[in-house]
């Protein structure tokens, strides 16, 4: 403490003390440098605020044959957007619904309450959740329990007798499919 | 010349010194209390989780499409890999155990209270940090109900408005659950959580060395900021004892009894799970948290709606702020729970509701029975003596997943009431507008039962009261003999 | 004092030599036993029959709603073919679902062998019935062998013989058995369902098969024929009854 209070003593004559721009030229170097360092950090760990738009990809469901008329069945894709190390988690299953003809409706697998898979029973016609008892109507509506809105639905085409939707992310309350 | 070495030793690394200040430092006697004990008994638990933790690292591959079978291999083929998972296991579940029992303890002893608000704060990170670990540690274990219970987490985020996507995606680290996923827990289980805890630890242990251990509070007693220091200062000269090895005697003792409760348990109940590949095309499979987190996950099914989304996003939050602010908002005062009713009532209501939660939990009566419409039998007494229609009807019970949430002779779903006595309390035709329109969170099934289905549930279910009892009639009509 | 030591270094080293491979025999070890499977390899009879058939057969193959399982004569009656295509396609028109994944049920092929085979090796006893004139399984066998198509007329009085005592005059019920011409009965039951009640009976409830309805007197493969065309005749019209919806989705 003394050595210093008598440098600063020694230099404040000439205004400028030597020492203390050194220690604020070194504060500022390493401010400098560590935000720079810091900007790709965060850019990197936080990637997920820059990106553009929702993930989505037209994705082939197979054959349209495959699904029989007035019929619900599980259907799976491997996600667009994978990982080669993701393995299973990659599938992605979803319920579709052949109401006639080229007229479908694609579920979600996950309940709009928090994202249980959700399983038909085609004997009652009902999507049911293991998890709290959310319960839906064949169309994808709510009919019992406490998901807030119903089932999540693809968007989707029928292309030379093939089924494609558009998904690619889980679907969550505020950004559905 | 033993002694001179470690002298010399002594001198360059001043081991007596950091002893005197620490091991030896001086507690109220009254400190040297069985209620003083669960603060170490945590600390212990943390170490032998980082020792088995570390043991798991070495086989454990942090890998979306590898974890399963490394978790597989713990199990089954590398030799102890099982031990070591069970020990970890429980190890995170008596380390949460304890670490409740130090933070009732601490609340009620009013060792929050001035000059120690800043141990409080600190503990109340940990808190944090294991609740952390538990749930990161669950998502390690990745089999199904990790990855569901992901699925939820993902959920919850997504209610969050306009930045919703964004949390959801940072969390998940990509679009779906998957391999980047797992190791953003990875690295929170591994390296981000026990980083800050072992840091806070340490400054927790450093303010209980500064502002020493609370002593046994008595009533009559109340914190005084301008006299509180003092007293201690006081007290410490008149009845401190060392620290060791006065007061961790029964710091020891209890210590000794989790390692081998913990050792118990692992070696008689052994690892839980991996249940079921991280496969979500495996759709049959019932999510459920692992035990601590059961009460939130009953929280979840029981809330109203128009609650729901508020509570999810501010409860936490409020929660947690809460317990920041306990030391400031009653930092002096008595400590004693004697004189404390409202502490002490919160305590006991807290206990009350989270334990009632966690049972609720733990069978979760809210959820369909997925199977037992086809399994669960149909008891022999309402079979027995029925007329073809009545017995179709039993199948059209069955059939239209009826028993998923209505259970008969107990077995079935508890969603819905159990229907083993309906016949006295609806009559015919109540059951079947019941039945085609719902109501009351039961769906109407109208445009999926025929006719015929719809008689024959109903002639069934008029059968289902106990053969002494009558079953109830429109009041508007007159009594038949009989039915 | 040094001779003890060692002495103790010695005991712990071999209680640790013999405790850490007995490690492996304590109770909390998992055994391969308890290792998870997909649910679509779940090949034991019990476990399968358990999950997906006791709801309406009973627990133990008898006394459940729907047609018992373990009666030898039903049994002895049915091919494996025609179990393993009732299995996986369900019965249309009636409550039996189909539990073939092509059918958008939840059980494999392999499975639905695994419950025909083990519904076979449990409760079928075909000895018994080496000398036993079973009547045909279905009316187009019956028509195979050379008897006629069902004729309803005749049918009624068939009726009255082998069923009226129990079912009453007209099949509305009597003081042992309830009503089998309830338009609603008729409504959910198939043809097939019908023939196979008459000739089994349930035995489970202690209702007579086709040959002790009387005594000494057997129904011929041409009554059964006949009594099952009557009841189908009291059946109201279906398409009136069934909304096409539902009607077309079962198929």
């Amino acid at each position: 403490m003394n050595t210093k209070e008598s440098e600063s003593q020694e230099t404040n004559n000439s205004g400028v003390s030597r020492r203390g721009f050194f220690l604020k030229v070194g504060v500022a170097l390493n401010a400098l440098a560590a935000s720079l360092i810091a900007v790709p950090l965060i850019g990197y760990v936080f990637s997920s605020f820059t990106r553009k738009g929702p993930y989505q990809s037209w994705i082939s469901l197979g054959p349209v044959v495959d699904f029989p008329e007035k019929h619900t069945r599980l259907a799976k894709y491997r996600n667009p957007f994978t990982r080669p190390w993701d393995g299973a988690t990659g599938d992605i299953p979803c319920w579709v619904r052949r109401v006639a003809g080229e007229e479908f409706q694609v579920f979600a697998i996950n309940c709009t309450h928090l994202g249980c898979p959700v399983r038909w029973f085609q004997d009652s016609r009902l999507f049911m959740c293991p998890c709290h008892g959310g319960v839906y109507y064949e169309d994808g509506s709510h009919a019992a329990g406490p998901p807030p809105r119903g089932l999540y639905q693809y968007e989707y085409k029928v292309e030379n007798g093939v089924l494609w939707v558009r998904g690619g992310q889980l679907p969550t309350l505020s950004e559905p499919v | 010349m033993l002694r001179k070495i470690a002298l010399w030793i002594d001198e360059r690394l001043h081991v007596s010194k950091i002893y005197a200040s620490t091991a030896g430092h001086s507690v109220p006697a009254s400190a040297e209390s069985w209620f003083y004990v669960f603060g170490s008994g945590t600390l212990l638990c943390f170490i032998i989780q980082i020792v088995t933790g570390i043991c798991l690292a070495f086989v454990y591959v942090p890998s979306a499409n590898e974890a399963y079978t490394s978790l597989e291999y713990l199990n089954y083929q590398q030799p102890l890999g099982w031990f070591i998972r069970a020990m970890h296991d429980w190890g995170s579940n008596f380390m949460v155990g304890i670490m409740i029992l130090h933070m009732t303890q601490v609340f009620l002893f009013g060792a929050y209270k001035y000059p120690r608000e800043l141990t409080w704060i600190s503990g109340v990170v940990l808190l944090i940090c294991t609740l952390g670990m538990a749930f990161t540690g669950q998502i390690m274990r990745f089999d199904q109900d990790a990855y569901w219970g992901l699925g939820i987490g993902a959920a919850m985020m997504g209610r969050v408005p306009l930045i919703g996507p964004n949390i959801v995606h940072l969390m998940l680290g990509g679009p779906i659950i998957a391999g980047e996923t797992l190791s953003r827990f990875f690295t929170l289980h591994v390296f981000i959580i026990p980083g800050l805890i072992i840091a806070v630890v340490s400054m927790h242990l450093r303010l209980v060395l500064m502002k020493g251990i609370n002593e046994y509070p008595e009533p009559g007693k109340p914190v005084n900021k301008l006299t509180y220091e003092k007293g201690y200062e006081e007290l410490l000269k008149k009845e401190g004892v060392p620290f060791v090895p006065n007061a961790i005697r029964k710091d020891l003792i209890f210590s000794g009894l989790v390692m081998l409760g913990i050792l118990f348990c692992a070696t008689f109940f052994g690892p839980s799970g991996p249940e079921g590949t991280p496969d979500p095309t495996q759709i049959r499979t019932v999510p459920r948290p692992d035990f601590f987190f059961l009460w939130i996950f009953s929280v979840l099914a029981l809330l109203p709606e128009y609650l729901e989304t508020f509570l999810i996003l501010t409860a936490p939050i409020v929660g947690i702020a809460l317990l920041f602010a306990l030391p400031f908002l009653s930092g002096t005062g008595e400590k004693s729970y004697h004189r404390r009713p409202v502490a002490f009532l919160s305590v006991v209501v807290i206990y009350l509701v989270v334990g009632i939660l966690t049972y609720l939990g733990t069978y979760s009566p809210w959820s369909p029975q997925m199977d037992a419409w086809s399994g669960d039998q149909m008891p022999v007494k309402y079979i027995q003596g029925r007329t073809p229609l009545e017995l179709e009807g039993a199948l059209v019970f069955q059939n239209k997943q009826c028993r998923n949430c209505h259970s008969l002779g107990g077995l079935g779903g508890q969603r819905g009431p159990a229907l083993d006595r309906v016949a006295t309390i609806m009559t015919s035709d109540q059951l079947v507008r019941q039945v085609l329109q719902g109501g009351g969170n039961m769906p109407a099934f109208g445009k999926n039962l025929s006719p015929p289905e719809v008689a024959a549930l109903a002639a069934f279910m008029r059968t289902l009261r106990a053969p002494t009892e009558s079953p109830v009639r429109n009041s508007t009509e007159p009594a038949q003999p009989g039915r | 004092m040094i001779v003890r030591r060692r002495r103790t270094v010695l005991l712990i080293t071999i209680v640790l030599v013999v405790l850490v491979p007995a490690c492996d025999w304590m109770p909390g070890r998992p055994t391969p036993a308890e290792r998870w499977k997909p649910k679509s390899e779940i090949k034991d009879f019990n476990q399968l029959y358990a999950q997906n058939c006791s709801g309406c057969h009973g627990a133990n193959g008898g006394q459940g709603a729907a047609q018992p399982l373990n009666d030898p004569v039903y049994l002895a009656l049915v091919s494996d073919e025609k179990l393993r295509q009732t299995t996986a396609h369900g019965v249309p028109s009636s409550l039996m679902p189909a539990y073939a994944e092509s059918a958008g049920g939840t059980l494999t092929s392999a499975q639905i062998d695994v419950l025909v085979a083990g519904m076979r090796s449990r409760w079928a006893r075909p000895n018994e019935f080496n000398n036993v004139g079973l009547p045909p399984y279905s009316i187009e066998d019956a028509i195979a062998k050379g008897s006629g198509p069902g004729n309803p007329d005749r049918g009624a009085t068939v009726y009255k013989t082998y069923c009226a005592q129990c079912h009453g005059e007209e099949g509305r019920g009597g003081e042992k058995a309830g009503s089998i011409v309830d338009p609603n009965f008729l409504a959910l039951v198939s043809d097939q369902s019908l023939r196979t009640t008459v000739i089994t009976g349930r035995p489970d409830m202690k209702k007579p098969d086709w040959r002790s309805n009387l005594d000494g007197q057997a129904m011929t493969p041409q009554q059964i024929s006949d009594v099952v065309a009557w009841l189908a005749s009291l059946r109201p019209g279906t398409e009136a009854k069934t909304p096409p919806e539902v009607k077309t989705a079962r198929r």
